[in-house]
């Protein structure tokens, strides 16, 4: 349900019934799903759940089969420096030549648009993102000598030096040690304190309802959104993982061959 | 002899603009191996064969910019029918692009081969398309292929962030707005456009060497991407140049295979003699390790302090 | 007439090139369909130009072309290949694809080099290794039971046999190790060992097509007839089998074609082959352009079908009349029609009756499973029911009604059609 807005002002991210679709066969149905800031909000869910492709398909990586999606009420593309992103570590090839710093610098890319290098003052807020980070003494190693707690740090350095209101992190704590989730906890703490809102895509059901102000739980389809309190109760997480699943997979591969399920 | 200099006119023309070839190789050839395009690049330079035959048999014309215009044309061709497959098919990335590979360049070798059959003029001489003869270019063509390698190397000067931004990390760099599929188009095609232009020199079968070995080379010896194109660039272009000098001093060899060799000479003393990564490198750097551990052991206060090698993940 | 006399006359000839680019193509095909289906297929390419230096030397060294000494070499030289592969990954962190891209390349290179310096010591021309000789095969022959055999033929056949007895002695282990490689070595099959197996088969038909077709079209060889019979057949064996076909195939109307255009057999062949798999991509049945489309447009066909039917059941229900519009509309109406479903005032008859009421009941259905399972507004739940009540059947409609608890309304509060 959407909150009511107590005055005109457009909500910060908005699913309009949005179905994705891998090739042919649906992998989202139909959400419907509000989010207003500033706070950290949690993407919930089991594993294939979906919710890193609503992650995606918000940000336009992966096409909507229907449906749209709008940030503070405008369609992506009008937004985009407003948006950050932190995507999931297997993407990336850790060989890579670049350093930690070349990496955090690449967020003030887009702000600086096509050809133009970046300067002394984007130097200055990649060093400064380094150190709100607390990797500021490893900023010249090559990525590949990083622990994953740190290279996970040096993403989310990226996204804060996107200077940007709205956050998306996929996953930011799989395979993290505790200490740097700790770190990357407080870090996204001081963004909410900050009057941003950040979207996060998490794993972890038991931590999920300490660090989360308000969740959706997503499973294909969304189940429910809310208060993490209101929302994580064992009846909804019932609904979650013993949930219809075999009918939608059966109706999913139907779609997909054009024909009508047994 | 004329002039100042010890060596014809013609032969230091060619060699200069071969060395621009060379080193444009290395530079462009370091975007495609950091953004894993070198395989099409290698089915492309196969189809550029079909293309110049194609050339010759619809113009008459045997002048290297309008051979190498059908080349570049069937090349782009070839990697857009690459596209295709990888979209309308079930075959795999692996298989479609040997299938394209195997099937231009046997397109290519159909109509060099009817052509000569034939008898139609200048069909001969483009036997030399396969394995690269830099003694038959002119000067005038090797300035042609030196302007296009140094307009190239500017290109990647001017785009280079884009690029890298695309290569390490597309997803964020689709998320943060850039069109990446437009960047990842232009990259390929400026590689399509090196290998047509490497064409007269390394041979469609062997061109793509020029783009893979110095690039390797070059990682060996820097962790930092700028570092790494600088070298890259020297690498290719000393390989050109042994290549040109070895190809003329005995002629009845294709440049194409001394250059490769060449090259990976380089490569190989690189892959023994880099500091940090290099074989020898790695083995000095395991046995202070391993005399610091064993000292330790008799006294452990003198535990070492620096980790050797890599944390990562 | 004597079918020896054929065999030596010219026609002969030509019936023994055919005859070795068909045992070769079958080879090919044997090899190219593990290579394909494991996703090596560049590992072949790889290897079909590493081998040229080990061909080299072992003529160098003595060795007849086509002879054991060359297949030795050639299986020295794929082993090489991969072993140098590795070291590049292990020890300098390179991938596998630039790793062996670098070995390759470079080991092509100092086979040609060779070639051309030790021109006076061997008769193979340079060019030819890049597209073979299949028009001068015949001319090199061995006398066998008193008939004139090309060598090149002999080898080919040899290795075909060899290779076909190997992959059906192995075939489980093959099919095993295709399928899933990491849960086959955990169930203790060899895979490592296969793999081996797997390079090595590689080099030796490559050898036999070398003479052939050459170094770069046995590519072409090896992973167009698997490629394309991957996209006809699904089981294995079907694949290789198809594979073999469309070889042998391409080899024969790639020779005839070469003679009648008066150009390279090799990459006459090559061609034809690309063009099976064209008309694979076009005709396979299922995933093939074709039936894509046709299934697209009867997809289409069956929902402006159903579509109508339900619009007219819902006029009826609700004691209104349902417009008719365009000419898809016109020409439903007229299949309805004449396929007894309709009236000719357009009312539904008996047929036409119980299948706008399954396609309603589906839509309503959904809208009640949505209403319970999925958080979303009462107006957002007609759209989605729109598409879905073209795919529901009969089985999941049951499961669907007894999740929801029979209900006898929508979420709209509309009736819910009974079953049948």
């Amino acid at each position: 349900m959407s909150r009511p807005q107590p005055d005109s002002s457009p909500h910060c991210l908005e699913f309009h019934d949005v179905t994705v679709a891998y090739g042919r066969r649906p992998v989202l149905w139909n959400i419907d799903l509000t989010v207003d800031g500033p706070g950290l909000f949690g993407i919930i869910g089991p594993n294939g759940a979906g919710k890193s492709t609503l992650l995606k398909a918000a940000l336009g990586l992966v096409p909507l089969a229907g449906g749209s999606v709008q940030f503070f009420g405008q369609p992506l593309r009008a937004v985009r420096t407003r948006v950050g992103y932190v995507p999931q570590r297997e993407t990336v090839d850790w060989d890579f030549p670049v350093s930690v710093f070349d990496v955090v610098l690449m967020g003030t890319y887009a702000r600086l648009g096509w050809f133009r290098r970046p300067g002394p003052r984007e130097r200055e807020l990649a060093r400064d993102c380094l150190a709100r980070v607390g990797l500021a003494d490893v900023a010249n190693r090559q990525i590949g000598r990083l622990s994953g707690g740190q290279q996970q740090r040096v993403f989310l350095a990226r996204a804060l030096a996107q200077q940007a209101d709205l956050y998306f992190l996929d996953e930011p704590m799989a395979g993290v040690d505790a200490r740097s989730q700790e770190q990357i906890f407080a870090v996204l703490s001081a963004l909410r304190a900050a009057g941003k809102l950040i979207v996060v895509v998490h794993h972890d059901l038991r931590s999920a309802s300490e660090w989360f102000d308000r969740v959706a739980l997503v499973d294909m389809r969304l189940i429910a959104t809310g208060p993490a309190a209101e929302v994580l109760t064992p009846e909804n997480l019932q609904r979650t993982y013993a949930g219809p699943l075999d009918v939608l997979d059966e109706l999913g591969r139907a779609v997909a061959r054009r024909e009508r399920t047994p | 002899m004329t002039g100042p200099f010890p060596l014809p006119y013609n032969t230091l023309v060619v060699a200069g603009g071969m060395a621009a070839v060379g080193c444009a190789a290395g530079v462009v050839g370091c975007l495609g191996v950091l953004r894993r395009r070198s395989l099409a690049a290698d089915a492309a330079s196969h189809a550029t064969l079909a293309g110049v035959a194609l050339a010759l048999a619809a113009t008459g014309r045997r002048e290297l910019p309008v051979l190498l215009a059908g080349g570049l044309l069937t090349a782009i061709g070839s990697l857009v029918v690459l596209v295709m497959l990888r979209r309308f098919t079930r075959t795999r990335e692996d298989a479609a692009t040997a299938i394209v590979l195997g099937v231009s360049f046997g397109l290519g070798i159909t109509l060099l081969s009817g052509m000569t059959a034939r008898g139609i003029p200048g069909s001969a001489g483009l036997e030399q398309f396969l394995l690269g003869q830099t003694a038959a270019l002119t000067a005038a063509d090797a300035m042609l292929l030196g302007c296009l390698s140094v307009a190239a190397v500017t290109l990647v000067w001017v785009g280079l962030k884009e690029v890298v931004l695309v290569a390490f990390d597309a997803p964020f760099a689709a998320a943060s707005g850039w069109p990446v599929f437009a960047i990842d188009t232009a990259l390929v095609a400026l590689l399509a456009v090196m290998v047509v232009v490497g064409l007269p020199a390394a041979g469609a079968v062997l061109v793509t060497a020029l783009l893979v070995i110095p690039p390797s080379a070059a990682r060996q010896w820097t962790d930092r991407v700028a570092t790494m194109l600088v070298l890259s660039g020297a690498f290719g272009l000393t390989a050109a140049l042994v290549g040109v000098a070895i190809s003329a001093a005995v002629p009845r060899l294709a440049t194409g295979p001394v250059m490769v060799l060449a090259a990976a000479a380089i490569f190989a003393a690189s892959f023994f003699l880099a500091p940090k990564r290099g074989v020898w490198a790695r083995w000095r750097q395991q046995r202070e390790l391993q005399q610091e551990w064993s000292r330790a052991g008799r006294d452990p206060t003198q535990a070492p302090t620096k980790a050797a090698g890599r944390s990562g993940p | 007439m004597n079918i020896l006399n054929l065999l030596g006359g010219l026609a002969g000839m030509h019936l023994w090139a055919i005859a070795t680019a068909a045992v070769v193509a079958a080879g090919c095909a044997v090899v190219g369909t593990l290579l394909v289906v494991r996703r090596m297929s560049l590992l072949g390419d790889a290897i079909s130009h590493a081998v040229l230096p080990g061909i080299v030397v072992a003529v160098l060294l003595g060795g007849r072309p086509g002879g054991l000494w060359v297949l030795v070499g050639a299986v020295v030289a794929a082993l090489l290949t991969v072993w140098l592969t590795q070291v590049l990954h292990e020890g300098v962190g390179m991938s596998e694809d630039a790793g062996a891209g670098v070995v390759f390349t470079t080991l092509f290179a100092l086979g040609v080099v060779l070639i051309t310096l030790a021109a006076s010591r061997i008769d193979l021309d340079p060019s030819c290794v890049l597209y073979g000789i299949l028009e001068l095969v015949p001319f090199d022959t061995l006398l066998l039971g008193g008939v004139e055999v090309p060598r090149a033929f002999l080898t080919a056949g040899l290795v075909f046999l060899c290779l076909l007895g190997g992959v059906t002695l192995l075939w489980k282990e093959f099919l095993a190790s295709a399928f899933d490689p990491a849960a086959a070595a955990a169930a203790g099959l060899p895979v490592a060992g296969l793999t081996t197996g797997l390079l090595a088969a590689t080099a030796l038909a490559t050898v036999a097509g070398f003479e052939a077709v050459g170094a770069i079209l046995v590519v072409a060889m090896l992973v167009v007839p698997a490629a394309a019979a991957e996209l006809l057949v699904h089981r294995l064996h079907l694949v290789m089998g198809v594979a073999i076909a469309l070889g042998v195939l391409g080899g024969i109307v790639g020779y005839l074609a070469a003679w009648q255009f008066n150009t390279s057999a090799a990459g006459m062949i090559a061609v034809v082959l690309g063009i099976e798999y064209a008309l694979a991509v076009l005709f396979a049945p299922g995933h093939g352009i074709l039936a894509r489309a046709w299934a697209a447009a009867g997809l289409a066909w069956r929902v402006a079908c159903e579509d109508r039917l339900a619009v007219q059941w819902r006029a009826e229900e609700g004691g209104e009349r349902a417009a008719e519009a365009g000419v898809l509309n016109r020409l439903v109406c007229l299949w309805l029609r004449v396929s007894g479903r309709i009236a000719a005032d357009g009312r539904l008859l008996p047929l036409g009756q119980t299948e706008a009421m399954l396609i309603v009941r589906s839509h309503r259905l959904w809208e009640a499973w949505l209403g319970r399972h999925a958080e979303l507004p009462l107006d957002h739940l007609h759209p989605p029911a729109e598409w879905i009540e073209h795919h529901l059947g009969s089985e999941v409609r049951r499961r669907i009604a007894a999740d929801v608890g029979q209900p006898a309304g929508d979420p709209h509060g509309r009736t819910i059609p009974p079953e049948g």
